[in-house]
């Protein structure tokens, strides 16, 4: 399944924690360990192997511009690095969540038992 | 560099406030901190495999990989000194003499020329100097489809007047047609017309100008005075334009009357013809046409088509430097192939030694194109390196030709390390440096690839004694080259002069005015030796047209019949003009007859003495003395055409006596006449107005007799421009000079490639014991004797100096052949040298192994069992 699609698209389980990432900073930005915490409560597959596989994921967010990033003062006062969503970030966030979100009813629709 | 680490400790920076934040989160839910941090640090996961990967996404590995290879290849290059700085000094010696030897080629062959399509230029001459005749170059004129332009010219030495001396100019009178046949203009002024023809007028180059002139404005219009003639000045040529030889020294123009009326052979109407073609035309087309133009009829006069010589203005300007030029370069790319051969060679060693480093990394999962990009790295490095220190070596040693060989070589003034060479050069280590790390790289592979039967085997080492052969042979030919050229000069400085040298200075005098009748100057010159005789000091004093070593030499070649036998072609003598103690006063020894006598003077029988050389070609067999011979006449030849009419008795053979400036040249047929019995209307007479040559005999220190001369010049004839005045046997050393040149150079490149070798079969023999030392140990447990180890290792030696001085005598053969030219009592195939090299390889070979095998006697076997 995973074959790596030459636009900058998400591969599937790498995916999975970009859009993950991406739909927790829809709502502002944040730090990496309070984007960790937000994923960790939707899903608590995908950082199983750890909160470090966050960061390369940041990087690659960082890389294609989906996301900036800037230092700033964390809400006990610690200084943490922030990202935010960019423009083009909002625009792949929604493109792609409807077609994960097409792509998870079909899956859906599959596993379920067919009717009668 | 800078932003790589900033990005890098901030997002460690990052991961540890991550990990605090969580530690932070689980003392709130009431763990104890222990508890806290194991907890937050096992949830995060490995940091570095974090940074490891974001580093990934960052892309630019490459250029981080690049710099961590570079910076390991500088440490690992540090820790061991010897070998890095054998390989720099290796490489920076070959890429020095290499580029060195490439500018001097580069500048003196390959653009020398700065005339607007200097392609299209020919020369037309006949062979051995004789030129065409006007109605021929009149003729040549009106082939306008081949030749676009063609002009005639030729060249002296005039004595000229400027503000601040009287000095000697190089002159060429030409034809109007000269510059248009250039395609150059003037700087200042104007060029000729044909309307100037007749006039008094001069074109000045532009080093006559600038140097002598100091550049003055408004010179245009002045006039100077060149050879006791007062010439208007009506331009300047532009830099850079050096017709005909190429030297930028000062020169000037003056035109060539096509109706000069006094026909005969020194200034007739003659000349040297240099021609423009036509676009597209081909110097065969040329030549066809001019063959065509000189097949007509022109009663005996100038050049036939047979004898006609054409080249290329270019072939003309350097065609004299171009073979030893040549012979040099492939000298130079021998030594850089032994240089190449060493590097490669101490790579492998290198690489052998550092297998097990290659192991332990290969086995930690380094690719094999990440090793080779490592080996690549630090060939390069090491490459470069050697590529600047050689780019350093080369400037200096091009400057220091430059001051030393500026005066003696036309081109060698625009001699530069130009940046075309130096780019060469630096594409030629990056070579180098890649194809030495690929043996080694590749031999690694084999290697990792057969790790696991690599502890029962011993390595061979068959591609290094395989470079180490190749660098034998090709040092073999180098040497052999560097032993005849030795021998060469070693036969040179034993020729037989035929004159006695010792005590002799040789005197050169010009007319500073040369208009005057030719039998002035016979008088002026004869009073001169009259009084040179008086001087007290000077045991003798004699006058000679061909003085050998002089610059300005005169003898006449022509076709000469001899009375014992019908004319055949190519009969053919020199004549030289003496004064009649010349036999005396040089020390030239008189085999047979007698030397001049005064009675010979008032008589009119014209006595004439021979050298050895003549009575072989033509009077073996006979007795010379009484044997009349005369200058041969063709049918439809005019009296008028040759110098000296009548027959001339001889009446003494002497010793054959060295001819021009070259120890090596053979002896040609001469004939010596006595100037005072010439009739006033020989054109022999016409020498004196040209220059005057004495050869003065005293035990005077140099100085004392220089003043000497000066003074009695300064009474009797202060019109006499003084061009030469030294001792013999400099002149004698000076003639030797470039032939010391060439031998410094190939002694040097010998030098330094038996040097080269001795490195080469050292470090194979080296590491051959490093790695057999296992070998040799259960040898000597087994009861192998020391002295039978020392023989191992000195046979190996033997076998590669056998392999390489095989091929190397053949190619030496070859070798031998190709400098033929430059070779003087040797033959290419001498078998003294080849032994003498083949000798001094073996005994250096000797040398270098003996450390080695010293090293393997002292294995100690108990030592190495121990370890098994």
């Amino acid at each position: 399944m995973s074959i790596r699609n030459p636009n900058s698209q998400l591969e599937l389980l790498q995916g999975t924690l970009d859009l993950l990432i991406l739909q927790t900073l829809a709502f502002g930005r944040a730090h990496g360990h309070a984007i960790a915490r937000s994923i960790e409560l939707k899903s608590d597959e995908v950082l199983r192997v750890g909160h470090g596989s966050l960061y390369p994921a940041l990087q690659r967010l960082l890389r294609l511009k989906l996301i900036t990033a800037e230092d700033g003062i964390s809400e006990n006062n610690r200084k943490a690095r922030f990202y935010r969503l960019t423009a083009k970030g909002h625009s792949v966030l929604h493109a792609e969540t409807s077609k994960w979100q097409r792509f998870s009813e079909a899956i859906a629709r599959v596993l379920q038992p067919l009717p009668e | 560099m800078n932003f790589f680490r900033r990005r890098q400790s901030r997002l460690q920076q990052e991961i540890e406030a991550h990990i605090a934040f969580e530690i932070e989160e689980n003392l709130e839910v009431g763990m104890s901190p222990e508890e806290a941090r194991h907890a937050a640090t096992k949830k995060f996961g490995s940091p570095q495999l974090t940074v490891e990967r974001s580093r990934e996404i960052w892309g630019l590995v490459w250029l981080e990989r690049l710099l961590q290879d570079l910076r390991y290849a500088l440490r690992t290059l540090k820790k061991s000194p010897g070998y890095t700085a054998t390989v720099i000094l290796t490489l920076a010696v070959g890429l020095g003499a290499t580029a060195t030897i490439l500018a001097v080629v580069d500048s003196v062959l390959l653009r020398p020329v700065a005339i607007p399509h200097p392609e299209q230029l020919v020369m037309v001459q006949g062979q051995n100097n004789t030129l065409l005749a006007d109605s021929q170059i009149e003729d040549l004129s009106h082939q306008s489809r081949i030749f676009s332009a063609v002009s005639a010219y030729s060249t002296g030495l005039k004595p000229v007047v400027t503000p601040s001396s009287t000095r000697v100019s190089l002159f060429a009178k030409v034809t109007p047609d000269l510059f248009k046949a250039l395609d150059v203009h003037a700087l200042r002024g104007r060029l000729f017309r044909h309307a100037d023809t007749s006039a008094p007028v001069v074109v000045l180059n532009y080093a006559f100008w600038h140097d002598w002139l100091h550049a003055k404005p408004g010179i245009v219009g002045s006039t100077i005075k060149i050879g006791g003639k007062e010439q208007t000045v009506i331009g300047i040529l532009p830099q850079g334009v050096h017709f005909p030889f190429g030297l930028s020294a000062p020169f000037v123009y003056l035109p060539l009357s096509h109706q000069a009326k006094n026909h005969n052979f020194m200034n007739g109407n003659y000349a040297f013809v240099m021609a423009r073609m036509e676009p597209g035309v081909t110097l065969p087309q040329a030549r066809a046409a001019a063959e065509s133009v000189l097949a007509h009829d022109y009663q005996g006069d100038g050049v036939s088509p047979k004898m006609l010589f054409m080249q290329s203005y270019k072939t003309y300007l350097v065609g004299n430097m171009q073979k030893p030029l040549f012979a040099l370069l492939g000298g130079v790319l021998v030594l850089l192939l032994i240089a190449c051969a060493n590097v490669a060679n101490l790579q492998i060693v290198r690489s052998l030694e550092r297998m097990e480093e290659m192991h332990v990394r290969s086995a930690l999962g380094a690719s094999f194109a990440r090793l080779l990009q490592q080996l690549i790295t630090e060939s390069v490095v090491v490459a470069f390196s050697g590529a600047l220190l050689g780019a350093a070596i080369s400037f200096a040693a091009i400057h220091a030709i430059k001051a030393a060989y500026e005066d003696a070589y036309a081109r060698f003034q625009h001699l530069a390390l130009h940046p075309v060479v130096f780019l060469t050069m630096a594409l030629l280590a990056l070579a180098v440096g890649i194809l030495a790390s690929l043996a080694p790289a590749f031999h690694v592979r084999r290697q990792t690839m057969a790790s696991t039967v690599r502890q029962r085997t011993t390595p061979r080492t068959r591609l290094s004694s395989a470079l180490v052969a190749l660098q034998v042979a090709l040092t073999c030919v180098l040497l052999v080259v560097c032993g005849l050229f030795v021998r060469t000069f070693v036969a040179l400085q034993h020729v037989q002069l035929g004159f006695n040298p010792h005590h002799l200075t040789e005197l050169v005098l010009l007319p500073q005015d040369t208009h005057k009748s030719p039998t002035f100057y016979r008088e002026t010159d004869a009073e001169l030796l009259h009084r040179f005789q008086a001087l007290p000091g000077v045991q003798a004093a004699a006058l000679q047209s061909s003085l050998p070593f002089s610059r300005y030499q005169f003898y006449m070649s022509s076709s000469t019949d001899v009375s014992t036998r019908p004319f055949r072609n190519g009969d053919s003598a020199s004549y030289s003009i003496v004064s009649s103690n010349f036999v005396t006063a040089s020390g030239i020894h008189l085999l047979q007859g007698r030397g001049f006598l005064p009675s010979d003077d008032g008589s009119k029988a014209i006595v004439v003495l021979v050298n050895q050389a003549f009575v072989h070609k033509f009077l073996t067999g006979h007795n010379p003395i009484g044997v009349n011979i005369k200058m041969h006449s063709d049918p439809g030849d005019k009296p008028s055409d040759k110098p000296l009419r009548g027959n001339m008795t001889i009446v003494g053979v002497v010793q054959n006596e060295l001819q021009g400036g070259d120890l090596g040249a053979a002896f040609q047929p001469m004939v010596y006449l006595d100037y005072a019995q010439l009739p006033a209307k020989s054109g022999f007479l016409s020498v004196f107005t040209i220059c005057s040559q004495f050869a003065i005999r005293s035990t005077l220190p140099q100085g004392v007799l220089r003043n000497e001369i000066r003074a009695t010049l300064k009474r009797v004839a202060p019109d006499m421009a003084e061009m030469e005045i030294q001792p013999m046997e400099q002149g004698i050393a000076s003639s030797l000079s470039q032939r010391r040149l060439a031998l410094r150079l190939v002694s040097s490149f010998g030098a330094v490639a038996l040097l080269l070798s001795a490195i080469g079969i050292y470090g194979v023999l080296a590491y051959a014991v490093t790695l057999r030392r296992k070998e040799i140990g259960i040898r000597m447990a087994l009861g192998s004797s020391r002295t039978g180890v020392i023989h191992l290792v000195l046979r190996k030696a033997a076998w590669m100096v056998l392999f390489g001085v095989l091929p190397g005598m053949a190619g030496a053969w070859f070798a031998g052949r190709a400098v033929k030219s430059f070779l003087f009592g040797v033959t290419p195939l001498d078998p003294m040298t080849e032994t003498a090299v083949a000798l001094a390889l073996l005994l250096v070979a000797a040398l270098a192994a003996s450390i080695p095998a010293w090293r393997a006697a002292r294995v100690d076997p108990m030592e190495v069992l121990r370890t098994e």
